[in-house]
């Protein structure tokens, strides 16, 4: 028979996972940008290491998530989830496409960032897209 | 593709949770397999033939 725990289990790891990863970007950012803008000259080695540092829990959310991909032992459930991760690449890549031009013809000052941010943000929008009607 | 797992789940008066839990998936996936928008894999298949006892041919139809 089928144990219900463990189509909730892997459900579970993944909710803990975002939790700690998104938790630790919260602290690290705040801890990072307010050490960075304290008024000292700061080299190189050490901006490097507040970016990676930053960089950190936004990577292990990408982990988190692709993880979930194998992790799932519902196959239907992974085609679903699947298919979020592509529409959000899909909606990912045609922000930053228009972005990048809109900064190309100088309506923007700026070309695309945060684009894992966008990505992130994206699979949220995208998982009622892909299981409606599912 | 076609499929009988709504008459033969109801020839044996269980309810799609029920089946999900027999076959070890969720109950949106039996929905999507039972309603033809999802076609289940080759070993999901084998499962589902082996807890009715019949081939896969008397449980999916071609099309």
């Amino acid at each position: 028979m089928y144990d219900s725990r463990s189509s909730a289990s892997y459900m579970r790891r993944y909710r803990l996972r975002i939790m700690l990863f998104l938790t630790s970007y919260v602290i690290i950012l705040i801890s990072n940008l307010t050490f960075a803008r304290n008024g000292a000259e700061h080299s190189q080695a050490t901006l490097i290491g507040l970016a990676l540092t930053t960089a950190f829990p936004i990577i292990g959310m990408f982990w988190a998530i692709f993880r979930l991909l194998v992790e799932i032992d519902d196959e239907y459930q992974r085609l679903l989830f699947a298919k979020q991760t592509l529409w959000a690449t899909g909606i990912t890549l045609a922000i930053v496409t228009v972005w990048q031009f809109l900064n190309v013809y100088e309506v923007v000052a700026t070309g695309p960032q945060w684009m894992g941010v966008i990505w992130l943000a994206m699979l949220g929008i995208s998982a009622p897209i892909v299981r409606w009607k599912a | 593709m076609k499929n009988r797992l709504k008459i033969l789940r109801a020839e044996r008066d269980w309810n799609q949770q029920d089946l999900a839990a027999a076959l070890g998936v969720s109950r949106q996936s039996v929905n999507a397999i039972e309603t033809g928008k999802y076609d289940p894999s080759l070993p999901l298949a084998f499962r589902i033939s082996d807890l009715f006892g019949l081939p896969i041919e008397a449980i999916f139809l071609r099309d």
